[in-house]
């Protein structure tokens, strides 16, 4: 095993100084820049800072100039090989980035909404919740305990139906979510934006109190204690053992069955990021994209040029819905447990605080926004906690005014206070940066200065401006 | 059959009839131009013709068929196009972008067709860049397809608009003030574009104007508008000497000298 | 003083009283009525054995003697959500801007009260006073709110709504939803270092939990009392006082005038001499220092509150802005009171009418649907103008 890292390495060496001495220093240093970001995870699993500089090699690669083929190749590596090394041997950061995947996909659906067609869908946690319950339903003991109470389920009650039918329920959720949309969106979608915003908001609070009050007459749901277990898919013997050989010697310690899982899941919620990336994409580039942001920059135009607004808004409305349904079995399957209060304003505004800091409308802007809020949340935040308590449980002091960190209440618990945090983001972006962190391509073009080539050509199409040369908007 | 007919066309917002009774035809193949002062309500009847208002009395006809009820896109896809008063470009789109968003109606692309970028999609996509293209140096832009629209100087988005609302292939084209803003060199283009319109294409254009020299040279026929009426209708030779319109631009007393020269 | 008797001053000051007085007999009587006929509807059906078992009366009875209550409760509630709306109509008459962290300064004002008031308590100030002093105290407790509640929202508006007042109209709306959030773990992190609670409660004093008995009234076999806690009457007087004071302020004098004139045509009250930026900032903080003596009313009514007291209430107060009319004062008036009393009939008769199938946590969605419903069918609310934008 160990022969075989060394002459991998070796080899990557060799291809490196090749491509020193031909000049591609970007190619060189990102795979330095990968294998230290790797190393230094492997070997100090529980540093932050560590885990950052690893995800960093994402910008890097994005931003430098190479060949797209190599970026997706290396990119592909990294997330398929590397990820689930490092997040075996820390099991934590596959936990993290298990969570980024999930939101990176239900901010991707929702910037298919907010920054693609300008609709501020401030309750898009419903469709999340439409999809988990849905499996959450049919994937545990529920459908044989609708005339039970909460709480009183006889033992030994069968499970309704056969695990694997999870793959079924993803796809059927992105129909069921889809036309859930639609039946949303139809009343809705012909408001001002405002008050779409609020309409949303009401929605996602109402499948919030059904999900929590459908437990009579008929036990849906099973109300505020939510539903477990719920059956996650089987993993085959064959390919757990193989891939035990492999893993068991790299991360010095045997993997469990809830680590497999954890693997599973994540790339399973990373097939979807792809998935949710290439609809985006495609769909962008075509009429329909067009069509969407011709509604959001002047509606009345748009529908003076033949976009049939309702239609497209619809569209939009239930392309974001589907994607956050699908990643609602995942998450129902991978927590084998649901209750209302995964599905809050809370959760709505936290993806919806991704989108805009990484940037409206911009697919890897997206990504990053995702990335960081997850950070922060989970580790930034929950570092701080911890800090927190060691400090509670010291007796040291806070200099000046002298308050023994003892006696510090123990309502204060930094890793709750996410709304200050997505509350923070919002505001701050919107007043310094409402574009993103990466603004998405269109905009990135304002910027742009005109290419000498082309203007000699422009000057006899385009003659003298007059005067007022600043259009009216 | 007139191209376009409103029969007794009324529009009131509150208390104020912004269009009271306009009656008023069309035919193909002809230029069209309505006048009057400001506030007179010509906007507005454009308005009302294009589904952004429903007339609160009277009916409009094209090639026979009743627009009442119809949305702007829906009245888009039956051939009627226009361009605004205030230019209203997606400035954050290209040109060739903007242009393009004016075919929606005309492409036959469908949502899995783009998801699965199937052949039938991709030739889609295909005629509508070179469409787009073509349209842009039809008006005159060469090489500015790929500009952003709002970084364009005030002409060139003028020509970006109308080329935007030719990529419907309207039968009927309402521009709305096209040659607002422009010296009398771009006003000159701006008048053979219209007239080659017609005669290249076919297609029946109905404008708004304030510029005179415009509205004298090409129409074909003028109809003058004031407080929401129809006060004069005719050649533009009539139009020229009809004192109610003098008076109704520059007053009684003005309509005693014949000033209006074109 | 004879010609303010005479003057516009006074009516504009009364007019509310009479408002109010319309509003509320008419929303009450609709609504008793139809409730008492479905009531009736039902009498052969099986939710009247289930009343029957339970109360040992038919649901038309069990219906009627509720009532009297329901009522009170229900005006009650719809004073309070009627003065949260008020900050909400305000600020989007003036600048068509829903401003989403209103419910936070109504929790503000909720919080500084509850504050003052514990920390007199605790100075024993509380205890064995006479009446006139419980009250007093109350009152005070209300205008520090309200002096907090209106600075804050001046804070809010010069920093995260005035640096976006030419932004589309979805930019401030995503900051004011930002303050919104931030507000609420504020709040949280102080209580948090001051005092480690995550609720307050109220301290008792005076006799505002007493109550006030209305009368009895005989019906077939029971006798009915009907009574009215005292707390609820100083609510509802407190409200109408903030009302009367409201109109007055916008109908009547200089500043309400100049706040006019922003709210219907900017560039021109700014071209008349107005300092729009001084009255947009003003209306704020009238705006805001209602919504904070609606917050200490809320505590007194509901006893506890929490950081996150502001979000409900602020949602419903804003349906209810939008159900009487947005940007019309009256309007909120209306729909804060048919709000109130359509949430306090679904709470009371919702669970016996469909037999536990729908249980009296629905009311809290009420506000949605009812949302909904007008936006859809009627923007412009109940006591709003339809206006067709021009083009």
């Amino acid at each position: 095993m160990i022969a075989t890292i060394k002459s991998l390495l070796s080899g990557a060496a060799r291809q490196c100084e090749h491509w020193l001495q031909q000049g591609k220093r970007p190619y060189a240093f990102t795979c330095v820049y990968l294998a230290l970001g790797t190393a230094s995870v492997f070997f100090s699993p529980r540093s932050l800072i560590a885990f950052i500089f690893f995800l960093s090699t994402a910008l890097v690669v994005y931003y430098l100039k190479m060949d797209s083929r190599f970026k997706l190749a290396l990119a592909g590596f990294a997330l398929l090989v590397l990820v689930p090394i490092v997040g075996i041997r820390n099991i934590f950061y596959l936990e993290v980035i298990f969570q980024i995947s999930v939101f990176t996909a239900l901010a991707l659906g929702l910037n298919i909404v907010v920054g693609f067609a300008g609709l501020l869908d401030l309750g898009y946690v419903a469709f999340y919740a439409v999809g988990a319950y849905l499996w959450a339903f049919f994937g545990s003991q529920q459908p044989y305990l609708l005339h039970y109470i909460p709480g009183t389920a006889p033992p030994g009650t069968p499970f309704f139906l056969p695990a694997d039918m999870f793959y079924l329920f993803a796809f059927l959720a992105v129909i069921v979510a889809a036309f859930t949309g639609i039946i949303l969106g139809l009343p809705v979608l012909r408001l001002r934006g405002d008050y779409l915003a609020i309409v949303t908001l009401g929605f996602g609070e109402v499948i919030r109190v059904l999900a929590n009050n459908l437990d009579k007459p008929l036990n849906f749901t099973n109300g505020p204690q939510g539903i477990t277990p719920i059956q996650r898919p089987s993993l085959p013997e064959p390919l757990r053992n193989a891939l035990s050989a492999i893993l068991d010697p790299l991360v010095q310690h045997p993997v469990s069955e809830g680590d497999f899982y954890n693997l599973y899941f994540y790339l399973a919620a990373l097939f979807v990021v792809v998935v949710v990336i290439v609809v985006a994409t495609r769909l962008d580039n075509s009429k329909i994209g067009r069509a969407w942001t011709a509604i959001r920059e002047d509606e009345m135009a748009a529908v003076a040029m033949g976009v049939p607004l309702v239609r497209m808004k619809l569209l939009a409305f239930a392309a974001g819905a589907s994607f956050a349904g699908v990643m609602g079995v995942l998450f129902a399957a991978s927590r084998t447990f649901v209750s209302p209060e995964s599905f809050s304003f809370m959760q709505s505004i936290g993806v919806l605080s991704m989108v805009i800091l990484g940037g409206l409308g911009s697919i890897p802007g997206v990504i990053l926004g995702a990335t960081v809020v997850i950070i922060l949340n989970l580790q930034v935040l929950m570092g701080l906690s911890l800090y927190l308590s060691q400090l509670r449980q010291s007796d040291a002091v806070i200099p000046i005014i002298n308050f023994a960190w003892k006696n510090l209440s123990t309502q204060l618990d930094p890793a709750k206070y996410q709304r200050m945090l997505f509350g923070i983001i919002l505001v701050l972006m919107m007043i310094y940066r409402p574009a993103g962190l990466i603004p998405a391509e269109r905009r990135k073009r304002e910027l742009s200065t005109h290419d000498p080539e082309n203007s000699g050509s422009r000057s006899e199409a385009a003659p003298e401006p007059p005067e007022d040369a600043d259009a009216p908007a | 059959m007139p191209l376009l007919e409103t029969i007794g066309v009324t529009k009131r917002f509150g208390g104020l009839v912004a269009v009271a009774e306009m009656d008023f035809a069309i035919e193909e193949g002809a230029i069209y131009s309505i006048i009057g002062p400001n506030g007179a309500g010509k906007t507005t009847f454009f308005n009302t013709l294009t589904g952004i208002y429903q007339p609160d009395d009277g009916r409009i006809l094209f090639e026979g068929n009743s627009l009442l009820g119809l949305r702007p896109d829906q009245i888009n896809a039956r051939a009627i196009a226009r361009t605004f008063q205030n230019i209203r470009l997606f400035g954050g789109m290209t040109v060739s972008e903007n242009i393009r968003v004016g075919m929606h109606q005309r492409l036959g692309q469908t949502m899995l067709g783009a998801l699965l970028r199937t052949r039938a999609f991709l030739k889609e996509e295909d005629r509508a860049l070179t469409k787009a293209h073509q349209m842009i140096n039809y008006v005159g832009l060469q090489g500015c397809a790929d500009e952003l629209a709002s970084n364009l100087p005030y002409g060139a988005q003028r020509r970006i608009e109308i080329a935007r609302a030719l990529a419907s292939e309207p039968k009927l084209l309402l521009l709305d003030e096209p040659t607002a803003g422009m010296n009398p060199n771009e006003s000159r283009e701006a008048m053979l574009l219209f007239q080659r319109l017609r005669d290249d294409l076919g297609i029946t254009i109905l404008l708004i104007e304030h510029d005179m020299r415009v509205v004298m040279t090409i129409s074909d026929r003028i109809t003058v508008m004031d407080y929401g009426q129809k006060i004069a209708e005719g050649l533009p030779a009539e139009i020229r000497s009809n004192s109610r319109v003098i008076e109704a631009y520059l007053g009684r007393g003005a309509a005693t000298e014949n000033i209006m020269v074109g | 003083m004879r010609r303010f008797y005479e003057s516009a001053a006074l009516r504009e000051l009364l007019r509310p009283l009479g408002q109010i007085a319309v509003f509320v007999t008419v929303s009450s009587a609709v609504l008793s009525i139809l409730i008492l006929f479905l009531a009736f509807l039902l009498r052969g059906t099986a939710v009247n054995q289930l009343t029957l078992s339970h109360y040992k009366v038919d649901i038309f009875f069990y219906t009627l003697q509720n009532l009297p209550q329901v009522l009170i409760d229900g005006v009650t509630l719809g004073f309070v959500y009627a003065a949260i709306a008020l900050g909400y109509t305000m600020v989007y008459g003036v600048l068509e801007f829903i401003n989403f962290a209103h419910s936070e300064i109504f929790a503000i004002g909720a919080f500084v009260g509850v504050e003052l008031l514990i920390a007199l308590a605790k100075a024993g100030q509380l205890s064995s006073i006479p009446l006139w002093g419980a009250y007093a105290w109350l009152a005070l407790a209300i205008v520090v709110a309200m002096v907090f509640a209106g600075a804050m929202a001046t804070l809010m508006e010069m920093t995260a709504y005035r640096p976006l007042r030419g932004a589309p109209r979805l930019v401030p709306l995503i900051s004011a939803i930002g303050v919104s959030f931030f507000l609420q773990d504020a709040i949280r992190l102080v209580e948090s270092l001051t005092t480690g609670q995550f609720h307050r409660i109220i301290p008792t004093f005076g006799n505002f939990d007493q109550r006030l008995s209305i009368g009895r009234f005989s019906i077939g076999a029971t006798t009915l009392s009907v009574n009215m806690q005292y707390k609820s009457i100083v609510v509802i007087v407190a409200a109408v006082m903030m009302l009367m004071l409201l109109n007055y302020l916008v109908n009547a004098t200089k500043m309400g005038m100049a706040i006019r004139a922003v709210a219907q045509d900017r560039p021109t009250a700014s071209l008349m001499g107005i300092n729009v930026n001084r009255y947009i900032t003003l209306t704020f903080l009238v705006g805001g220092a209602l919504g904070g003596a609606a917050g200490v009313l809320y505590a007194l009514k509901f006893t506890r509150i929490d950081p996150f007291v502001g979000f409900f209430p602020g949602l419903k107060a804003f349906a209810a802005a939008v159900l009487g009319g947005i940007g019309n004062l009256t309007g909120a008036l209306l729909g804060g009171i048919v709000l109130g009393l359509l949430e306090t009939f679904a709470g009371s008769y919702l669970s016996v009418f469909t037999m536990g199938a729908f249980g009296a946590e629905y009311k809290d969605i009420l506000a949605f649907g009812i949302l909904i419903v007008v936006l859809i069918f009627r923007p412009a609310g109940l006591l709003g103008e339809q206006v067709e934008q021009k083009a």
